[in-house]
């Protein structure tokens, strides 16, 4: 990451030289057609291995797309997709006047807004911290243990966390229980959804997650650090003025990522985790169009609140990676 | 009193001993360079000194203070690392204020010392630049302006100048000299080039495989090696070595005789290796010259000399000779003429340099 940031500048002039090289090897009043015809097949070998991630995405993500029209059309199984009627922006207006559906797009936004300040520093952090630690051994124990939670299912981590905040059972209100206090009804209550929401959340892929800040650090030049020591640097100085300014364009694209992705509260963990009594927090878009769309047979609508989802996304992306790229001269594109 | 002084210093990393005792004193203002074969130790010796390596055994000294077991930047020593080690993300202005900022420097005495040594550096103009949009001399100059602010009193330079093309080598080899003089600090140099051990160093110290094999000055070294090993790394191209036997007056090679000037003390016999610079050799007899008849193979043009590849007795040498403009006439070479006074020898067995006589 580091190496492409420093020859970013120089990224054009090599692209430039590659350029000329092409057009020395080609007749030169040859037509543009005839270019592209001899760089495929100079290239096709390329062009074979793009070929299945091409075929997945038009397979499993751009065919479903044909079924979005729905959100403008007033849906039934039996007429199909093609023969229901149009109705404009009917469902849209429907969901705006729904306040179950603006609260979820209240609760979505809060929870992501959490996730962001909460989660995404957590890995860095962690990456930061693991780092430091000089004892190799230790180190790799402590990275396994905090890997982990990753690899089980959301339902056995729904399943721990509902044990531990258990009002009769759990640690959390055993350890309560100590200082003579009640036990508290966890996720029975709503200002607690969040919180025990963002904090799973952060315990199940914050080390995970620390891989990618890793492996940034590893990419850092080690003459860098070197050159610091005998300049006189401490680890704390060279944490800062370093490795954080290093990896940071690994972190930018990671939260161009992460805010393309503020819509899409990890649904599962919510459905799994929250209750009517919670809804008033708990209750996000997804978990809202999965209950209208396909609990309740409104398929038209879901896909509505589906569309606009996607949409605040796309929104969102393409915000922060301009601006990204206007001010740090990193970007996903 | 001494810069830098190293006292038996052994470097073992775990069960290997890559630098075995080394002895050398660094006088202050000096300019050494460390030279040698990669692998030989040369960058593990001068990262002792900086303090990023420890050291296993020994003593190691910088202005009389013994520094061992102090850190790196208690020590006051520089370093301009082989691949520059500028931060990426930073200006040049502020890469040199690095180490200044670290040590709390005063902000309008950090920008003086700033202005001041990128003037000497003629970096004034890319101050803003960050490293990426400089040329490779550029950055190079940079990474010396970062030890340069520092006012160390001692730089440690890492092979600083492998990275650039041969003509920008040249120029900064130049200018580093340049800089040294006006400076004055002590700098130990580390390189694999003997061209550039040869033209920046006050001493040379050149070491193979752990060791000192020996420390001059580029001439004393050129003139008189130690043994094979230097004669072979010094000079370019290298000394000539031929098995040979000593006679009364020099030395049998083959079927030739080599007349060489100095008393052999009867030691008629002995085993020897005979030493021949390449530029020590005319193509026309005189007084007291031998003839070392040879196989001419090629000849390389160079300019006003070129290099004259033969074999005698199946062992093959280079020479130089002066082309007067024109390199048909050495065409014919068939033997070249030795001047007694410049031929070496060394002992077959040890490599050792005999010095009989001369
Ligand atoms: N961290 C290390 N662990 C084990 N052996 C090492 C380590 N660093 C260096 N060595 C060994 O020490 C010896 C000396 O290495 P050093 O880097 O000092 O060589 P050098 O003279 O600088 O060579 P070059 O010209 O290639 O830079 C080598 O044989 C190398 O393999
Ligand atoms: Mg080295």
């Amino acid at each position: 990451m580091a190496e492409e940031h420093t020859t970013a500048a120089g990224q054009p002039i090599q692209e430039a030289v590659i350029e000329a090289q092409e057009a020395q090897r080609m007749p030169p009043n040859d037509g543009r057609w005839t270019r592209l015809f001899d760089h495929f097949k100079r290239e096709w070998q390329i062009y074979a291995m793009l070929l299945p991630t091409i075929i997945w995405f038009l397979v499993f993500l751009y065919k479903p797309m044909y079924g979005l029209q729905i959100a403008f059309k007033d849906y039934s199984i039996f007429r199909g997709v093609a023969n229901s009627p149009w109705i404009g922006l009917e469902h849209f207006q429907t969901l705006f006047s729904n306040d179950q559906f603006l609260r979820a797009i209240g609760n979505t936004i809060k929870i992501s807004a959490l996730n962001l300040i909460f989660g995404f520093p957590a890995p860095i952090i962690l990456a930061l911290m693991f780092n430091e630690v000089l004892h190799a051994s230790y180190k790799r124990t402590a990275q396994t243990i905090v890997y982990l939670p990753h690899f089980i299912s959301s339902v056995i981590i729904a399943g721990i966390v509902i044990t531990a905040f258990s009002p009769t059972a759990g640690i959390v209100n055993t350890i309560i229980g100590w200082f003579g206090l009640d036990p508290v009804y966890f996720l029975t209550q709503p200002q607690w959804f969040r919180p025990i929401f963002v904090g799973t959340g952060i315990w199940q892929e914050a080390g995970f997650g620390s891989i990618v800040f890793l492996a940034a650090i590893a990419g850092v030049n080690p003459s860098l650090y070197e050159s610091a020591v005998v300049d006189g640097a401490n680890r704390w100085q060279m944490m800062w003025k370093i490795t954080i300014p290093s990896i940071l364009p690994t972190i930018l694209i990671m939260l161009i990522i992460r805010i393309g992705n503020v819509m899409e509260v990890s649904f599962e963990l919510v459905i799994l985790l929250y209750q009517p009594a919670t809804y008033e927090t708990a209750d996000v878009v997804n978990t809202w169009i999965y209950r209208q769309g396909l609990q309740s047979g409104q398929y038209d609508l879901a896909a509505a609140g589906g569309l606009f989802n996607a949409f605040v996304a796309f929104v969102l992306v393409m915000t922060a990676n301009t601006l990204s790229r206007r001010y740090s001269r990193t970007s996903l594109w | 009193m001494s810069g830098v002084n190293l006292n038996g210093i052994v470097k073992c990393y775990g069960a290997v001993e890559v630098v075995h005792g080394i002895d050398l004193t660094v006088a202050e203002k000096e300019f050494v360079v460390l030279v040698g074969p990669s692998g030989c130790g040369k960058s593990t010796t001068l990262r002792m000194i900086a303090g990023l390596e420890e050291i296993t055994a020994g003593d190691l000294t910088i202005h009389e203070r013994r520094v061992n077991r102090i850190a790196p930047k208690d020590r006051d020593v520089a370093m301009v690392f082989q691949n520059y080690a500028l931060y990426p993300h930073l200006n040049v202005a502020d890469n040199m204020a690095f180490g200044l900022r670290i040590r709390k420097m005063p902000k309008d005495e950090i920008k003086t010392t700033i202005e001041d040594v990128a003037g000497i550096l003629g970096l004034t103009e890319y101050l803003d630049r960050r490293p990426a949009d400089l040329s490779g001399g550029q950055r190079q100059r940079v990474a010396m302006g970062r030890a340069i602010v520092r006012h160390p009193k001692v730089f440690l330079f890492d092979e600083p100048l492998s990275n650039l093309d041969a003509k920008l080598r040249t120029q900064m080899r130049a200018e580093i000299k340049r800089l040294h003089n006006r400076l004055g600090v002590t700098s130990v140099y580390v390189t694999h080039d003997q061209v550039e051990a040869m033209t920046l160093a006050d001493r040379i110290v050149v070491m193979n495989d752990g060791r000192i094999e020996q420390v001059g000055t580029p001439m004393e070294l050129f003139n008189n090696p130690a043994n094979t090993f230097v004669a072979g790394f010094l000079g370019s191209p290298p000394m000539n070595q031929i098995k040979g036997t000593l006679t009364q007056t020099g030395a049998q090679v083959g079927d030739t005789e080599i007349k060489i000037s100095g008393a052999m003390n009867g030691q008629a016999g002995r085993d020897v290796i005979v030493g021949i610079r390449p530029e020590h050799i005319t193509l026309k007899a005189s007084k007291n010259t031998s003839a070392l008849p040879i196989d001419l193979d090629l000849v390389e043009p160079l300019g006003s000399e070129a290099l004259l590849h033969g074999r005698h007795d199946n062992v093959e040498m280079v020479f130089k000779a002066d082309t007067d403009g024109d390199i048909a006439h050495l065409s014919g070479v068939n033997a070249v003429h030795i001047n007694p006074d410049l031929v070496k020898l060394f002992d077959a067995e040890t490599g050792r340099a005999l010095n009989f006589g001369a």
